[in-house]
């Protein structure tokens, strides 16, 4: 089907680690300064690495003050003509808990808050969308409610799309991820060789994606979606599926490797993830594009990861600046670009790397406007 | 906008507790893969199975997602027991469809969407859309609610396994099924009620034609 219009990222808002809102958390990983602090809240007795909002307002207010930034930026009266994507990995799990370790039984727990799908209906007592989905893919959930937004819009179903990513912290994820032994207990080192492991967190991000470009708009321009069909947590060892999302971004978006300046990695922190992605931009690319991973400062947000760190790429393609790899002191692929200082440098265009589990790939292009 | 579907096979899958009828064994020869599989990746793999998919892009839907791996990471966690990764692992939404890409060696892409009761309509949304592209999908949901105590928030669901799967592409051709007058049947859960109907229905009619509104 040919495209009817480009899909634009105009407005964006996050409640994240590190900012309050998105200037402030891009000001604070250009300058590399974490958010990650060590934590017994979620492992008694040990002590792991965790990025949390430094706010003292509940997830539902944090949610509901993002997205109504982003509607107070924007041209939009209301969502009533826009279609809500959401992205997240634990939904109301959160919540779940809460009941459930306090009353030892289910009978407190609400189903509709516990899905996915509360993340929807906490928006919906406070703004009335035309239509709403939810997309679940762990760590690439938001990435794909992105890559849905550009399709609606290319495809001429909708003109406004509303993402928001959105995952809170619990008990399920920290201790999962400990259980997996791949949680450290100092802020996460993407791509060094001393790396210990990544850091748990929690995240919003809403951006307003439409088909009309507002002013500084950055446009979604491709998105690729592959498998590895290799492993249910581990990645392909030569980052075979990574290579095949990029590829496919590129490919949607018709644009050469070459074109590619920065590259906001996964970049977790575990020797596999970082291993593999590593291997995958060294053949796409090898060392023309420079390459950082920002979860040094705020953590791996899950199912928000997507969203957050595509507002990351979209202020580092508007200012021309590139982000650092903070805590990067000896890199294990010498076959990459990896700043280790924010660098002003002209490009036009940015991939965001999302990789989840199950060998969920996820690739989006984002570009400045001809 | 609309978008019409051809629906080139169809299944369901349901039972008041576990679905029996399964071909895991044939489905999957290594007893150690096998062994790891939660109950919605074999209700998917035999969903698959009966709708002769074998390569290409996958939209799965599950409103509550692999519950008995959350359930029983809740339960070592109320306990004060260290989880099993295992659990952990096998709890993400995309779990099912990623074992069955893994069975299958299918590189293509796989989303999971996960909207409440209104799944089925998002999930059929969501793949009108994709199918636009001119591919042929797999489309499936399901939902594994049998876990200890579900009563305690179970209210309505008489059948606590319940799974559709249909091949489907875009059409020009006119419909003879609209998702607006699918019956959500009663006594399944609410996410795919509509599924099963619209599965049904398709057992008594050649390639229907659905039509989805976006």
């Amino acid at each position: 089907m040919s495209k009817r219009s480009s899909a634009f990222l105009n407005h964006f808002s996050v409640r994240a680690p590190g900012g309050l809102n998105a200037a402030a958390l891009f000001e604070r990983i250009c300058t590399s300064d974490t958010a990650i602090e060590p934590s017994t809240e979620y492992t008694p007795g040990k002590s792991v690495a965790i990025g949390k909002i430094p706010s003292s307002d509940d997830f539902e207010t944090l949610l509901v003050q993002t997205v109504e930034e982003v509607l107070q930026a924007s041209d939009l009266k209301d969502f009533s003509q826009t279609l809500l994507a959401v992205g997240s990995s634990v939904g109301g799990m959160a919540t779940t808990e809460r009941i459930v370790f306090r009353d030892h039984a289910y009978g407190g727990v609400d189903p509709q808050m516990h899905s996915i799908n509360a993340i929807v209906k906490m928006l919906q007592k406070r703004f009335t969308f035309k239509n709403h989905l939810s997309f679940s893919t762990a760590c690439t959930s938001s990435a794909n409610a992105l890559g849905y937004a550009m399709e609606v819009i290319h495809k001429g179903v909708y003109e406004n799309v509303l993402v928001v990513g959105a995952d809170s912290l619990s008990f399920t994820t920290v201790r999962g991820f400990d259980s997996l032994g791949v949680l450290s207990d100092a802020p996460c080192r993407p791509f060094d060789e001393q790396r210990k492991g990544m850091n748990v967190a929690e995240a919003i991000a809403a951006l307003l994606v439409q088909a009309t470009p507002a002013e500084a708009a950055v446009e979604i321009a491709g998105a690729g979606y592959s498998s590895d069909a290799y492993h249910i947590t581990h990645p392909h060892p030569e980052g075979e599926g990574a290579q095949s999302a990029m590829k496919r971004a590129l490919e949607y978006a018709k644009i050469a490797p070459e074109q590619i300046g920065y590259i906001n990695a996964h970049g977790t922190g575990t020797q596999a993830n970082d291993a593999a992605e590593a291997a995958a931009v060294a053949a796409l690319f090898g060392k023309g594009a420079a390459i950082s991973s920002t979860k040094s400062i705020t953590g791996h947000t899950l199912g928000a990861a997507g969203a957050l760190e595509a507002v990351v790429t979209a202020q580092a393609l508007q200012q021309q600046e590139i982000p650092p790899n903070c805590n990067l002191q000896t890199p294990q692929n010498g076959e990459v670009e990896l700043p280790t200082a924010p660098r002003k440098h002209p490009f036009k265009a940015a991939l965001s790397n999302s990789f989840a589990f199950g060998g969920n790939n996820t690739s989006l292009v984002l570009r400045l406007p001809e | 906008m609309k978008q019409n579907l051809e629906i080139l096979a169809a299944s369901a899958l349901y039972a008041p507790t576990r679905v029996e009828e399964l071909h895991t064994k044939e489905l999957v020869p290594k007893m150690t893969t096998r062994r790891r599989l939660t109950r919605a990746a074999k209700l998917v793999l035999e969903l698959a199975h009966r709708s002769g998919f074998e390569q290409g892009r996958i939209l799965y839907g599950s409103a509550y997602g692999e519950l008995p791996a959350t359930a029983a990471i809740l339960r070592r966690i109320d306990e004060g027991e260290p989880i099993s990764p295992t659990d952990f692992q096998n709890s993400v939404y995309n779990t099912a469809v990623s074992y069955l890409s893994m069975i299958t060696k299918n590189r293509s892409e796989i989303m999971t969407v996960s909207s409440g009761d209104e799944t089925a309509k998002a999930l059929l949304q969501a793949a009108a859309v994709k199918a636009m592209d001119g591919d042929t999908l797999f489309v499936s949901a399901t939902e594994t609610l049998d876990i200890e105590k579900i009563e305690q928030v179970n209210r309505c669901i008489d059948y606590l396994e319940s799974g559709a799967g249909f091949i489907l592409r875009a059409t020009d051709k006119p419909a003879d099924l609209s998702f607006g007058r699918l019956q959500p049947l009663k006594g399944f859960a609410p996410s795919l009620a509509c599924l099963i109907d619209l599965a049904q229905r398709c057992s008594d009619k050649n390639s229907p034609v659905l039509e989805v509104e976006l």
